[in-house]
């Protein structure tokens, strides 16, 4: 009797181990790379609400999509906002869901409101062309993604001011 | 009868004469001409506003104006391009009040919970002459996310400025 739930603790323990292993190490993946970034406005070569990977790479930021990609040399950046914003989940399908559930009978849609919502970091990036031209991308990305990236940004050299008048939580769900 | 018939003539007059006066009132608007327009970043003041909206509200400025196709060229701020244009005249754009409200307060109640921002847009020439100067508000009531509120504020401040050039 004992052998046996030896041996099933034995079992679970090892079956459970590498799934930890997993889940502890997929945030910091997810951090290097940050493949679930929304484009918000402001790169010249990027459709408005594009999803794509944000990356620090060789002194420049740099922002892909399947199909185009965008770099800005971390030498242009003049500044680097961050802040949050509760916004709705599920991207162009959450959208036509939340359409159709207007049609819901005794207003029973809206809860979808309450359910498809969801935080996400803004990251604002000040940045100026060769011509001299200011710019501004903002993305939004996962929470408590934004402030690593703006720490990458300034280790590889981008300009900014004092993080503690930037960061803003003022977020109304 | 006859205060009657005085009455239809009356009328009828009015009447043919109303696209008289609409068209006298457009042929005395003054249209002003450039070929090329700065857009110049967005100011705050004393307004707590977040950075982003700053941002969006330029971006959205520089897009907008563009597509419009009132001007032949659309300059950002600090474009050393612009430097040799004679005609260029320059977009302000003054933010007078922010409110942010609650993208699910909106959608729930469709009532409470609007973003709006206030502004003041005014176009100057080169000399720094003033040649139109407007006070204008964008708002998100229903859908949308409270940085919506930065598209409504392009889209009205560019049918503005294209009506006016």
């Amino acid at each position: 009797m004992k052998l046996t739930t030896i041996l099933i603790v034995a079992f679970s323990a090892a079956s459970l181990a590498p799934a930890q292993t997993s889940t502890s190490s997929a945030p910091g993946t997810t951090a290097a790379a940050n493949p679930m970034v929304r484009h918000v406005i402001g790169l010249d070569k990027i459709k408005r609400n594009a999803t794509g990977t944000l990356t620090v790479q060789d002194g420049a930021l740099e922002f892909q999509t399947g199909k185009a990609g965008n770099k800005v040399p971390v030498s242009a950046i003049d500044d680097i906002f961050i802040g949050t914003e509760t916004t709705q989940s599920g991207g162009k399908t959450g959208t036509v869901m939340k359409t159709a559930a207007i049609a819901a009978p005794y207003e029973s849609g809206k809860a979808l409101s309450i359910l498809m919502r969801t935080k996400v970091d803004i990251l604002t990036v000040s940045y100026h062309d060769p011509e001299g031209a200011l710019h501004g991308a903002i993305f939004a990305l996962p929470i408590g993604q934004a402030a690593p990236m703006r720490a990458q940004l300034i280790q590889a050299g981008a300009h900014t001011s004092p993080a503690e008048k930037q960061l803003s939580d003022r977020s109304k769900p | 009868m006859k205060s009657r018939g005085i009455f239809i003539l009356i009328a009828s007059c009015s009447l043919l004469a109303a696209p008289a006066i609409v068209s006298a009132q457009t042929a005395a608007k003054p249209q002003i001409s450039a070929s090329a327009i700065q857009i110049a970043m967005v100011e705050t003041g004393d307004v707590q506003i977040p950075a982003e909206f700053r941002f969006a509200i330029y971006e959205r400025l520089v897009e907008r104006v563009g597509a419009s196709g009132a001007f032949h060229k659309v300059y950002r701020t600090g474009d050393r391009a612009a430097d040799g244009i004679p005609d260029l005249v320059t977009l302000h754009t003054k933010v007078e009040g922010f409110k942010e409200g609650s993208q699910t307060k909106r959608e729930l109640t469709t009532v409470l919970g609007a973003t709006r921002v206030d502004v003041t847009a005014s176009v100057t020439a080169r000399d720094g002459k003033l040649l139109m100067d407007q006070k204008l508000t964008g708002r998100v009531r229903f859908f949308g996310e409270n940085l919506g509120v930065t598209n409504d504020l392009a889209k009205r401040i560019t049918k503005l400025v294209s009506a006016a050039f």
